[in-house]
């Protein structure tokens, strides 16, 4: 790693930048305007940020806190936990563990920096990792292995027998820094009693893994507060989502990346909730108006994103579907199937979480039901065509939603949907969803430009007449 | 040795036509963790599932993504290619996330290459980690594989000829080992490219047959070493590897191969199976809880001190840390090893490659070279 690069702790430059970008936000228009001046790389992701006023400011706000947690957990007596996205959070903020979460502590800085991680995801090389291995963890975890940050304590992992690339980064990490490490391991199968047991088992493993390492039992009421709050963001979560499945959809798209961002950095934390409710008034708001919620107001062609979505740098992603006309109807990363979501009334999918209250045991197996549903541990654990899986799942989203198309965007380090995309995407075909694969990686744009991503999107939508 | 040879190079081999003539039947399996004595307790032959032999990765490619490891894609195609007609049935296990993907990829190509329809094929979910509830289990997916045999074999396997397969399994186990021995002299007294010849062999074969040919290839060594000059001795490691020429490659540089560890090889291949306990529980603890593949997350050190315990053993002075691409598991655990392995005096290497024999071998070549200077 360049020796200039090593001056500058990571997370104190992502604490920096955002709050930067919070109070540029917070001023006048026309401060704002005059602030635009000094950040030409991304202006873009500030005008995204800043279109939707309130939504934005919270946001950034709640992004904000959770880089602010991490700086300054060690000061405050807590621990530091390295996990990852599909990972459900609730647990650790009742044991006042602070979660250091890969993929989104990667998305910031590849979307917000100049060279977005790119001399991190290097370093991840330099250390021994595989450079065929998953960039959403390497953007952050460079920094990370190349001691840039407030060091970690534990590393906690739930993708084994989910994806095997991002729990080898995890086993990796925890080997290179020497730290206790433990896994969640998961079935191929889903809702049978055999794995809900297997799965239940494993949580309350878990729970002594953190209570040795934090030195302190899980606290009742600290649990059954997050449970509580937790259930009603997922409430407000699912009136978005049933708003999403109108025409037009009143939901602008980058909407979707505070969903999942929100759920993966601070599910349970009021500042979550404060978001979500922001979000759904502007949803509402649009909906009562007929209106669509792309800036131009008109929607042309309704996306599926069946698996993640494409972080270029200054978000252009998010501008170039607003610019084109496309709704985004969600990912992989915005669905977490509690048990009131809209799109569990269709039969193809099963049933969801409930989260229950009544005893420290029946909060633990809710914790259980909600983290073997998270994005990723659900769909794509077993064979993609049984029942519950990615294809059932996104072909009932596509209905539900009425999408006009289907677009797969991930990374070349996922070993699990690049086994079976090519069939999945023919299946989907079949089923009357023109599908789009996307052969960029969705945290590096060296291995193909936004530039060349977004001229084949373009090319896919003007030659299936999508647009 | 020429029905070794013909079962550690080709796919097909004498000793399966053999076994076929009689009415017996065939069963692929992926991936080492597949408790093989399962199958032959129920009289019918594992054999595990390779792709050595192909010319290309047309059809595999049709259904499998670009940045996929080669094996698999290699075993599909070989299908696809009608390589192995040999197969009454198949299990894919969850080694991997690309091998797993092979279940789709097979079932959706068979809708293409109807001759790929296998009437058995069967999925087993292997867990990753170790706990009680890890090895409960796995011991109810080996239930369920026996179940799955029995009702489509029409076979009714017991714990007694479980016990029995064990048995016969464990000879074979002996025999690799006391092959493997004849590695240890200096100069070897067999030629890396021989005794790894032994170990592909006997996945590949009729144990009995596998035996009597061992025995033979033992004997005729022991008495009529090879003619081996001194050279570095070099232990192999890392992915899946099947491909004997990459053991002649490094040989023909002049060094002398004295060990594999990797799970066509004897690493894992001469524990034995415990003979005393139930057999289901003994079948446990070795495919799982024994396993040395990194697909076990959180057991780095337990890999590592095998390793370092296999170096030890066959007096290696470096290591080649190889890994087919895409095969992430492996190429980050390489890493590792090589930081750790160095910083203790072990020269290593780290070379990528393909699967399938001579793929880049002038590349492979010039790299071990260039490494064979360095430790000589």
């Amino acid at each position: 790693m360049r020796p200039e690069i090593q001056e500058y702790p990571f997370d104190w430059m992502l604490h920096k930048s955002m709050h930067i970008a919070f109070d540029s936000l917070k001023g006048s228009k026309k401060e704002y305007q005059y602030m635009l001046n000094y950040m030409p790389y991304f202006k873009g992701l500030m005008d995204l940020l800043g279109k939707y006023d309130e939504p934005g400011i919270l946001f950034v706000d709640m992004v904000k806190d959770a880089v602010d947690d991490i700086m300054f957990a060690h000061d405050q007596g807590k621990k530091i936990c390295m996990t990852t996205f599909c990972f459900s959070p609730i647990v650790l903020f009742a044991m006042d563990v602070v979660p250091v979460v890969m993929e989104p502590l990667t998305v910031l800085p590849t979307i917000l920096w100049k060279r977005g991680t790119y001399d991190f995801m290097n370093f991840c090389i330099e250390a021994g990792l595989s450079e065929t291995s998953c960039s959403s963890q390497r953007g952050a975890l460079g920094a990370y292995l190349a001691g840039l940050c407030e060091p970690i304590d534990f590393i906690l992992f739930d993708s084994g027998g989910v994806c095997d690339t991002n729990a080898n980064v995890f086993a990796f990490s925890a080997s290179y820094l020497n730290k206790p490490i433990f896994q969640l391991d998961y079935p191929a199968s889903f809702l049978d009693k055999k794995t809900r047991e297997y799965q239940r088992k494993d949580f309350r493993e878990l729970i002594s893994f953190l209570e040795s390492q934090t030195g302190k039992k899980l606290d009742y009421d600290r649990l059954r507060n997050g449970l509580e709050e937790t259930h009603k963001q997922d409430l407000i979560i699912s009136q978005i989502d049933e708003y999403q499945m109108l025409k037009p959809n009143p939901m602008p798209p980058i909407f979707n990346l505070f969903m999942y961002a929100g759920r993966f950095l601070a599910t349970s934390k009021p500042g979550y909730t404060k978001l979500l409710e922001s979000m759904l008034r502007t949803v509402k708001n649009n909906a009562d108006q007929g209106k669509s919620g792309l800036q131009s107001g008109k929607e042309k062609c309704r996306a599926l994103f069946c698996y993640i979505d494409h972080y270029s740098s200054d978000a252009r992603m998010w501008n170039f579907l607003d610019d084109n006309g496309v709704s985004h109807l969600g990912s992989i990363l915005s669905r977490f199937f509690p048990d009131h979501a809209p799109y569990l009334q269709d039969e193809d999918i099963n049933s969801g979480y409930h989260i229950q209250l009544n005893s420290l045991d029946d909060m633990i197996d809710s914790l259980t039901e909600i983290n073997a549903r998270s994005p990723m541990v659900k769909s794509i654990r077993g064979p993609y065509d049984t029942p519950y899986m990615w294809l059932e799942d996104a072909l009932s989203f596509a209905r539900l939603y009425q999408a006009d198309c289907i677009v797969y965007s991930g990374t070349p380090g996922c070993r699990n949907t690049w086994g079976m995309v090519k069939p999945f995407a023919r299946d989907t075909e079949k089923q009357g969803f023109p599908t789009h694969i996307m052969y960029s990686d969705a945290f590096d744009e060296r291995v193909e430009s936004f530039e060349t991503t977004s001229l084949r999107l373009a090319e896919f939508f003007r030659v299936r007449q999508l647009i | 040795m020429d029905l070794i040879k013909q079962a550690a190079f080709e796919l097909q081999n004498e000793s399966i036509s053999a076994w076929k003539k009689n009415n017996n039947s065939v069963v692929g399996y992926t991936c080492s963790q597949v408790p093989l004595e399962l199958f032959y307790a129920g009289g019918i032959l594992p054999v595990r599932l390779r792709g050595v032999g192909i010319q290309g990765l047309d059809i595999a490619d049709a259904y499998y993504g670009p940045f996929i490891c080669s094996f698999p894609k290699a075993i599909l195609q070989s299908m696809a290619e009608k390589k192995l007609k040999h197969l009454d049935g198949a299990v894919i296990a969850d080694g991997c996330d690309s091998m797993r993907r092979l279940d789709e990829c097979w079932r959706r190509a068979s809708n293409d290459y109807p001759h790929m329809d296998l009437p058995f094929f069967h999925y087993m979910n292997i867990p990753r980690k170790i706990s009680d509830h890890a090895r409960d289990w796995f011991i109810d997916e080996i239930q369920q594989l026996q179940t799955a045999l029995n009702s489509y074999f029409n076979v009714s396997i017991t714990l007694e000829d479980i016990q029995k397969a064990i048995t016969i399994y464990n000879k074979s186990r002996e025999l690799i080992a006391k092959i493997e021995n004849l590695r240890k002299f200096n100069p070897p007294k067999i030629s890396g490219s021989d005794a790894f010849c032994v170990s592909l062999a006997a996945e590949s074969m009729v144990p009995e047959t596998f035996q009597q040919q061992a025995t033979a290839l033992y004997d005729h060594f022991l008495h009529h070493p090879a003619e081996i000059a001194d050279g570095p001795r070099i232990l192999i490691s890392g992915s899946a590897y099947d491909d004997i020429h990459l053991i002649q490659t490094i040989e023909a540089s002049g060094a002398n191969v004295v060990g594999e560890n990797v799970c066509f090889g004897p690493s894992h291949r001469i524990n034995l199976v415990s003979e005393e306990q139930p057999p289901l529980e003994a079948l446990m603890e070795h495919y799982l809880l024994s396993c040395p593949c990194p697909r076990m997350f959180g057991r780095f050190d337990y890999r590592m001190a095998l390793l370092k315990e296999t170096i030890r053993n066959v007096q290696a002075k470096g290591v080649v840390l190889q890994n087919i691409r895409f095969c992430d598991l492996h190429a980050s655990e390489n890493g590792l090893l090589e930081r750790k392995l160095e910083k203790e005096g072990i020269p290593c290497i780290r070379l990528e490659r393909e699967y399938g024999s001579q793929t880049d071998t002038g590349r492979l070549r010039m790299r071990m070279d260039a490494f064979l200077e360095r430790i000589s």
